[in-house]
């Protein structure tokens, strides 16, 4: 009885929907967190009749044929590059981007990795970090006894240090950009990295071509709406339990017929 | 005799066959731009065997078969996804994809941006303007799709005039039910039948999606109805059963 597999097909799908969903929940409060969705589609048809089978010599054809489904199938689980809000933090190692565009950072196997996380921290050499301590592109270094750091809306990162009277220009951050956001591949704390799906980096100036202008003190939130979440839970939690009538409704159905035979 | 059987099995076939088509609903329950089935079933007649040594009007069999699967194409409910790439059609009108198998149609405007910066389906498949696929520019942001589906983009550093990009092709067609699900949301049309352009009313709503239409109210009484007919039927069955049998026994008592 095919209606057992289309339904466990449908068990299925709803199973990831709220895998998908749960993760999206666990990380309502992680910075630059931007929300997945599960995207289903149709499984093959079987054409029992075809429409447009000629049913007489005289060239009389079937109106409507009859096609059995085979249930669902998951896809892709997209993710939805909204802007987050931004929250003020009042860190001076707290970037948000307002935009676009995504931070480049070094991984200790000399690959770059793209973020929208700006919780950034300094590290012993005076250098700008994730809170892994992965470098942000282009290497920063920050002189000691350098106080008050601003970094303005085109990345650029000053500093006043000791003994001089005007702020000293560090360096300038770069955004990099991808002509499908969409398709980055997380690779975890908050990181993403280049797909064939997602295009070539670009990399550019902030506040210029789109790439999105930075807030120093700020931190992006997560895109994820708890109100969409939960209605969505709930449908996925209803639809499971509907395909698990499905699958008591077959097996009615064929301990009926198992119980013809006495 | 057997005709009861018969009648019945023919009913049981079909039966299996509705709850296939429900099975197939309630597991599309949540997937975008779905459209529900519905079977069709109609009465098959046949003449009564003759050779029987039966008395009476010459009576006809009905059998039941299933002659079709419906699309029901009614819209279902807009859902908001803010997402500036989700389309959702108002209206009698489909999107057409360019697929390796030819062009298909569909109402699942779940849409991406692929590495070559083309406008395509979550599988992958172009999605058609109206000259050709849309192609974006890597330093385009802004994505803005209007009511009629014209497609406008913010280029590079300009923040004040829009680009356009193409305008989303949209089709209907006269007779929507001669279409054929051909899975992954999308539909085929048979030889034959063209698509028209799509009326000028329809409205494409962008940062929304269309969720399946399947009711799982509906779906659910579809099967409990279902479920117990072939119970009613399997029955019925055991009845002519045990009658067939009791005749045998019967007549087979050979008199002492």
């Amino acid at each position: 009885m095919r209606a057992l597999h289309t339904a466990a097909t449908g068990m299925m799908a709803q199973e990831l929907s709220v895998q998908v969903i749960s993760n999206n929940i666990a990380n309502m409060r992680t910075t630059g967190y931007k929300r997945q969705r599960a995207e289903f589609q149709d499984l093959l048809y079987e054409h029992v009749s075809r429409i447009g089978t000629q049913t007489s010599t005289q060239g009389n054809i079937l109106p409507v044929g009859i096609d059995l489904g085979g249930g669902v199938r998951t896809v892709g689980t997209p993710r939805i590059m909204t802007q987050g809000t931004l929250l003020p933090t009042g860190n001076e190692f707290d970037v948000a981007i307002r935009g676009d565009g995504l931070f480049k950072i070094l991984l200790p196997d000399g690959t770059f990795a793209y973020t929208r996380d700006g919780s950034f921290q300094m590290d012993a050499q005076g250098r700008i970090v994730t809170p892994k301590g992965n470098v942000v592109q282009p290497g920063i270094t920050i002189p000691p006894n350098s106080t008050s750091i601003t970094i303005n809306a085109q990345g650029q990162v000053s500093a006043q240090v000791a003994g001089q009277t005007t702020p000293q220009v560090l360096g300038q951050l770069t955004l990099t950009r991808f002509v499908n956001k969409a398709g980055l591949q997380p690779i975890g704390d908050n990181l993403f990295v280049e797909t064939p799906a997602s295009g070539p980096p670009q990399d550019g100036t902030p506040n210029t071509d789109g790439y999105g202008d930075l807030q120093q003190g700020n931190l992006e939130q997560a895109n994820v709406e708890a109100v969409t979440e939960i209605s969505d839970l709930i449908a996925a939690q209803r639809a499971y339990e509907m395909n698990a009538k499905v699958i008591t409704a077959s097996d009615q159905m064929l301990s009926a017929t198992a119980q013809m035979m006495r | 005799m057997e005709n009861a059987v018969l009648v019945g099995l023919s009913r049981q076939i079909a039966l299996h066959r509705e709850l296939e088509v429900v099975a197939n609903n309630i597991a599309n329950l949540n997937t975008t731009g779905f459209k529900s089935d519905g079977s069709v079933f109609e009465e098959f007649l046949m003449p009564a065997a003759r050779a029987s040594g039966f008395q009476g009007p010459d009576r006809r069999l009905s059998y039941v078969q299933d002659r079709a699967t419906w699309h029901n194409l009614n819209p279902g409910t807009i859902q908001q996804t803010g997402n500036p790439l989700d389309v959702a059609i108002d209206g009698d009108a489909f999107l057409v994809v360019q697929t390796a198998r030819g062009e298909r149609y569909t109402r699942n405007g779940s849409l991406q941006i692929n590495a070559q910066g083309e406008l395509v389906t979550t599988a992958g498949d172009r999605v058609l303007g109206d000259n050709g696929p849309i192609q974006f520019q890597a330093t385009d942001h802004s994505i803005s799709i209007n009511a009629d589906g014209t497609i406008t983009v913010r280029e590079g550093a300009n923040t004040t005039s829009d680009s356009a990009r193409g305008k989303l092709r949209l089709v209907r067609f006269e007779r929507v039910q001669q279409l054929q699900k051909d899975g992954s949301s999308m539909f085929a049309a048979p030889n034959g039948v063209a698509p028209l352009a799509a009326a000028a009313n329809v409205r494409v709503l962008q940062g929304s999606i269309e969720q399946s239409n399947v009711r799982g109210v509906v779906e659910m009484a579809r099967m409990i109805e279902v479920t117990r007919t072939y119970t009613q039927i399997a029955s019925l069955l055991q009845q002519a059963n045990d009658q067939r049998r009791s005749a045998i026994e019967k007549l087979a008592e050979v008199p002492a």
